[in-house]
């Protein structure tokens, strides 16, 4: 039929475009900065991947890790951690030399470095602008102004003389008085800020070192007031380049960023030698360009690392056996002299039951017997293996390693038991009913309902808890709720059994002990646990530094939680980063989010192979 | 029976109902508990390989039942435990420990086992009910909602018309992504139920357009205009005269619908709206097998893969088969 | 009744439809969408920073209050700012759709050029083998999960054979287009030509059978003029209503492949929406949307008038 060549026509141009579309030759190497004309000198390029979208750059407003790693190198705070000692040691970075402390850590003064310049910015109409004592008091008041409803105001909250009258003040008449000194916060010179407190708090240092605690200038921030997040304007080595919001990041040199020199010690890791031999007496930051793609799916950023479009790579879980053997990397991978860190995060997972819950809750021997009975029966050998592929340590004190506090060598009163528990059960008059799952001593139904979300991790957290219970024969309810009904759920004590995750915020002790103090109740004390004389005990530690009556106090803490069947710990997350072998003077922190000014790649890498 | 007949001559319409036919028995099967009753029992070792392949070298054996302490012999740095007197009558047991007991597991399977150990062929018997009971029971819904509002906005036009086709306007308005999360927030349970209610409710627009366009073309067509002549009222004329002509348009938007939703229900499990968790479907395991794969164990996805894919080629085979079977069009 | 009466009664029509998906969504995301505060409290809020926030977003207002400033935002398109972000919402569409387009557009191109050519070939020797193994391999090609496509294709095509970039996205679309969109848009394709081209096969086939057509070859048309220009302008108006129905969806992008290539498109900033309760972009995503669909429904009817004078705007 000879009309079939007029209708095939479409097809066979249909068929030539996707030709054409294959035929189009692979991706230029991504080392050149796409689109610009081609550079001069080849630009030293660190290529990253981010798990998640970032949330803007004011400090301020930042709650979650992803913006804090950039923060860290756009803002500078007035202290920081040192790069390489383990535990992680306070340093200045902002300040001169680390504060006089005076009054029982009431009083903190502070030094700062002079000849520290903000970025370049159109506000400062084309002067260099430097940093002060002032720009300091304006950040910290930024704060506790209701109209920032920051996240992280609970660091300054209670603390600081005045500032809190300031607050309820702005409350009420709907504006910040940020012009009127606080008696907490005195400016005596150009370059020194001391700080009063309200109490004893030997913390306080922590808080000063959090990457949201960058010191912003007023007029920038006045000046860009409709979206602050968008102009980030520091003293950090780095400042933002370019910026397509939720997909890439790219930062460049503060052109205005001081002298300074790689200066670190080395810690009691072998590895740390080379590393300063490698990095000693360099100027920071080496990095010309800083590139981050926000990759959300782990397969994604896997295969990018693998193909070379990624630099450095935070392994996921699921993908550990695929990287390691044990705890090492996999020869292949070794071979390409690609490099893994290993290192336990300061974080915990921790079972809690709600103390406040008409059928878990309660002091009486039944109720307490259940609930660790419940405890009990969670298999956390299974979680780390099959979950979480070996890549977690079993935990059983509330302050991680790592953590001022910590004891790796506590014993779990409720370590996985289901005979003992099932015995326990038994005697305290759960029986099982004729469908086979247990009852209430009072022969009422027992339903147990734990919560997660939505997310497919969680799927297994399900099934775990699905066998658990199976092993003693109690009846599962899975309650799906999406995160932040999660968190409102917690805060009203509705929520049941739930496994939840606690990561330092500052490597403190008492950063995780607060999780179960009763005035926490609605806060974070999602167990809602309100036991006087477990608050009367917390309350000790709270006016004693670090040191070993402290410890002692939190041991009977961490003990009492498990007696009374509030929460058990159960695991440490590993963190394993692994790094293409032309990424030099790399070592991932544990309390700082990025590192980045303090690393190099080696010159004329190209990262794409 | 003109069509039973033309049916009977097709010889991959034939193929594909006794393929279709196959698995409904199967999965009634399963869903009474005949067959493969005990999917959530951890028979083999994890991620054991299929039989054929033989027993996989043991990875880094763990403990599954790791020694635990007697609560009794924990320091409890001087507090009190009221349950001590009763963990005192129950005593360690001799060798101190009292160590939970674990089965002995199977190395191989037929179709190898997941990371928990269940077995992967129990599973896809058992995914497979849900997933048919998932699709078929949604696209019925889905069909049955659009085919009527589509006849009725399609043949009656003016204003029946502008309501049906407010309401299809306000839900289709909505992003498909967002109706779906609020729908599932409203039912608030997770359940099998809820996944049909689901895709049923937010799947019947498709079908809405497509029967009013159908209604459109139809309802001034000669043999409707000349049943009207002669006194057929309007549902008759709607439902008797009309719909039969439609009935290839209903039974590959069935057809479509029941495969589409069959795979809806594996981006559902994505966003953690699938099956709860006593229940297997194909599209859990397959969203299980997302992460499997990669780590060379591919067994689960290859078997849910290939079961859903020989199901829906099957299904939609059939349909094409039916569709030719019952064209009026061929009739004279 | 002339075709300026016609546009004038539908664009009122939206009206109503309108205010019934602001009620919807209003009701809905009220009552289900969850309190932000939580999330935006951080680790450590106390009641009173949480009364703060709801005061600064305005939650704590009386409903009807909330759903009278919803309308406002809608009359001055204006939605504010993001909840989660700071970033001011129409920023949020200008910037994300822009990637959702270059992805979805070009598929939804080749998906109906190459359809409607699939179709048109088997249809033309329908009942043959070409017919038959054709509909089986596209059967079989549509009965894999988009899930399993992009996991094998990312793997193998983009890692194994490194014909592509595993994910990325920079800021030139033509770059996007021949470098970054391609596999993404070939994914899409494995799973969206199948169905159609089952659909439009039906259609064609429709056509094929009525009497125009057996007029058309009696009067001695050849076979490929008849498919072309008589059966093809037929069955153009159920496939352009399906293509039609498929536009709003560019809106909303299509999260699975975006998560997977990293692209910055609109369908992950909704689910991110959803997941952080970021109510003023959840409700600037259902009213473009909804706009969108009931323009694209307009544009359908008067394609059925242009294609077909037999249907009446009525």
């Amino acid at each position: 039929m000879p009309g079939m060549i007029n209708h095939l026509s479409p097809l066979l141009v249909v068929l030539l475009l996707l030709a054409g579309l294959l035929a189009v030759p692979a991706p230029a190497p991504q080392g050149v900065a796409q689109g610009a004309a081609p550079p001069v000198v080849a630009l030293k390029v660190l290529h990253l991947d981010m798990s998640a979208p970032e949330t803007g750059f004011d400090p301020v407003l930042t709650s979650d890790l992803n913006t804090a790693a950039i923060e860290q190198q756009l803002f500078e705070s007035l202290l920081t951690y040192d790069y390489l000692a383990r535990p992680v040691r306070l340093v200045p970075r902002l300040a001169a030399r680390m504060p006089e402390v005076t009054q029982q850590g009431r009083h903190w003064l502070f030094h700062l470095k002079q000849g520290v310049w903000f970025a370049p910015d159109p506000v400062f109409g084309g002067t260099r602008r430097e940093l002060t004592a002032q720009d300091v008091v304006y950040t910290l008041m930024r704060f506790m102004d209701p109209k920032n409803r920051s996240p992280y105001r609970f660091l300054l909250e209670g603390k600081i003389l005045g500032l809190d009258e300031r607050a309820r003040q702005a409350q009420l008449t709907g504006h910040f008085d940020y012009d009127t000194p606080v008696a907490g916060l005195q400016v005596p010179d150009r370059y020194t800020l001391a700080i009063t407190l309200k109490t004893t708090d030997y913390n306080f240092g922590h808080a000063m070192a959090q990457p949201m605690m960058g010191v912003v200038a007023r007029e920038v921030i006045e000046a860009y007031a409709a979206d602050t997040a968008a102009h980030p304007v520091g003293t950090g080595p780095y400042r933002l380049a370019h910026w397509i919001r939720s997909a890439h990041i790219v930062l460049e040199r503060n052109p205005n960023f001081r002298r300074e020199l790689w200066d670190f010690q080395a810690g009691s890791d072998p590895q740390d030698q080379a590393l300063v031999q490698a990095m000693r007496g360099k100027r920071i930051p080496q990095i010309d360009q800083v590139d981050i793609q926000v990759v959300e799916e782990p397969q994604s950023a896997w295969l990018g690392f693998g193909k070379g479009e990624l630099d450095v790579l935070g392994l996921s879980g699921q993908f550990a056996p695929l990287a390691l053997e044990g705890d090492q990397l996999k020869p292949a991978l070794a071979a390409r002299g690609i490099h893994l860190w290993r290192m336990s995060d300061p974080s915990i997972a921790y079972y809690f039951i709600n103390q406040q819950d008409p059928v878990l809750g309660g002091m009486t021997p039944e109720k307490i017997g259940l609930r660790r009975a419940l405890l009990m029966a969670q298999n956390d050998t299974e979680m780390i293996q099959v979950v979480h592929k070996g890549q977690a340590l079993r935990a059983t004190y509330p302050i991680p390693p790592g953590v001022a506090g910590a004891d790796p060598n506590y014993v779990s009163l409720l370590d996985y038991n289901p005979p003992l528990a099932n015995q326990l059960l038994d005697r305290l008059g759960f029986r099982r009913g004729p469908d086979g799952f247990r009852r209430q001593p009072d022969g009422s139904a027992l339903v147990v309902r734990y919560t997660t979300s939505l997310s497919s991790q969680d799927r297994e957290l399900d099934e775990m808890m699905k066998k658990a219970l199976d092993r003693l024969a109690i009846r599962f309810e899975s309650e799906k709720l999406k995160f932040p009904e999660i968190l409102k759920a917690e805060r009203q004590c509705q929520i049941q059994f739930r496994l939840s995750a606690w990561i330092a915020d500052y490597p403190d002790g008492d950063n995780f002990m607060q999780l179960w103090y009763g005035p926490h109740t609605h806060e974070n004390n999602a167990a809602c646990y309100q036991d006087a004389e477990w608050d009367r005990l917390y309350a000790q530690t709270l006016t004693l530094p670090d040191g070993p009556a402290r410890s002692a106090l939190y041991h009977q803490l961490a003990r009492l939680l498990e007696i009374n069947g509030v929460t058990k710990i159960s695991t440490t997350h590993i963190r394993n980063v692994l790094s293409q072998p032309w990424v030099v003077g790399f070592k991932p922190h544990p309390i700082l989010p990025s590192v980045w000014s303090y690393m190099d790649v080696e010159p004329g890498a190209v990262s794409a192979p | 029976m003109l069509a039973w007949r033309r049916l009977r001559a097709d010889r991959v319409g034939l193929g594909a109902l006794g393929v279709v036919a196959g698995y409904l028995l199967l999965s009634l099967l399963a869903a009474l508990g005949w067959v493969a009753p005990h999917w959530e029992a951890e028979v083999g070792s994890h991620y054991a390989p299929p039989s054929w392949l033989g027993a996989a070298p043991s990875e880094a054996p763990w403990d599954p039942a790791p020694q635990s302490h007697w609560p009794g012999s924990v320091p409890l740095y001087g507090l009190q435990d009221p349950l001590a007197p009763l963990l005192a009558t129950l005593g360690p047991p001799p060798g101190g420990v009292l160590a939970p007991v674990e089965a002995p597991r199977r190395s191989t399977l037929p179709l190898g086992a997941d990371k928990w150990g269940h077995d992967v062929l129990a599973k896809v018997i058992q995914g497979g009910a849900t997933s048919l009971q998932v699709g078929l029971f949604s696209a019925v819904l889905a069909t049955f909602l659009g085919t009527l509002m589509g006849a009725l906005a399609g043949y009656f036009g003016g204003r029946v018309d502008d309501a049906f086709n407010w309401l299809y306007g306000v839900l289709t308005a909505v992003p498909y992504l967002l109706l779906v999360f609020a729908i599932a927030a409203v039912l608030h349970q997770k359940g099998t139920g809820t996944l049909i209610l689901i895709l049923g409710l937010t799947g019947w627009t498709g079908v809405f357009r497509l029967m009013r366009a159908e209604y459109l073309k139809h309802r001034l067509r000669e043999y409707v205009l000349a049943a009207g002549a002669l006194g057929a009222g309007h549902w008759r004329r709607m439902f008797v005269h009309i719909l039969p002509n439609t009935s290839h348009v209903i039974l590959v938007q069935l057809s479509q619908n029941a495969v589409g939703f069959i795979k809806s229900e594996v981006i559902l499990s994505f966003l953690g709206f699938g099956v709860p968790v006593d229940a297997v479907s194909w599209g859990r395991m397959l969203h299980e097998a997302q992460n499997e794969m990669n780590l060379g164990k591919w067994w689960q996805l290859a078997a849910a893969g290939c079961a859903m894919a020989l199901l829906v080629t099957a299904f939609s085979l059939l349909t094409d088969a039916l569709r030719d079977a019952l064209d009026p069009r061929l009739k004279s | 009744m002339s075709l300026w009466r016609f546009l004038l009664r539908r664009l009122w029509q939206m009206i109503p439809t309108l205010l019934g998906v602001v009620l919807l969504v209003f009701v809905l995301f009220n009552w289900v969408g969850g309190d932000p505060a939580y999330l935006l409290a951080g680790k450590m809020a106390s009641p009173q920073a949480l009364a703060n926030i709801r005061h600064q977003l305005g939650t704590d207002l009386p409903l009807w209050q909330q759903l009278l400033r919803f309308v406002q935002q809608i009359v001055t398109l204006d939605f504010g700012n993001s909840w989660a972000t700071q970033e001011p919402v129409l920023q949020i569409f200008r910037t994300r759709l822009g990637p959702s387009l270059t992805l979805l557009l070009p598929m939804l191109l080749l998906e109906t050029l190459l359809a409607v050519g699939i179709a048109l070939l088997v249809a033309a020797f329908r009942g043959s083998w070409l017919d038959r193994s054709l509909m089986v391999v596209s059967t079989v090609m549509m009965s894999i999960s988009l899930l399993v496509y992009i996991i094998v294709g990312q793997y193998v095509l983009a890692f194994l054979w490194g014909w592509f970039p595993v994910k990325g996205w920079s800021e030139h679309w033509s770059h996007n287009l021949t470098t970054y969109a391609v596999l993404p848009i070939l994914m899409g394709l494995m799973v969206s030509v199948a169905p159609s081209v089952r659909l439009y096969r039906t259609f064609i086939l429709d056509e094929i059978n009525q009497d125009y057509v057996r007029t058309a070859r009696a009067r001695g048309l050849g076979e490929g003029r008849v498919l072309l220009v008589h059966v093809l302008r037929n069955a153009a108006i159920p496939i352009v209503t399906n293509v039609l129905m498929g536009l709003p969806g560019l809106l909303t992008g299509a999260f699975l492949l975006e998560r997977f290539f990293a692209i910055p498109g609109i369908g992950r900033e909704i689910i991110l929406a959803v997941e952080r309760s970021d109510f003023p972009l959840i409700k600037a995503a259902t009213i473009s949307v909804a706009l969108a669909t009931l323009l694209t429904n307009l544009l359908g009817d008067l394609l059925y008038r242009w294609l077909d004078p037999r249907v009446h705007l009525d």
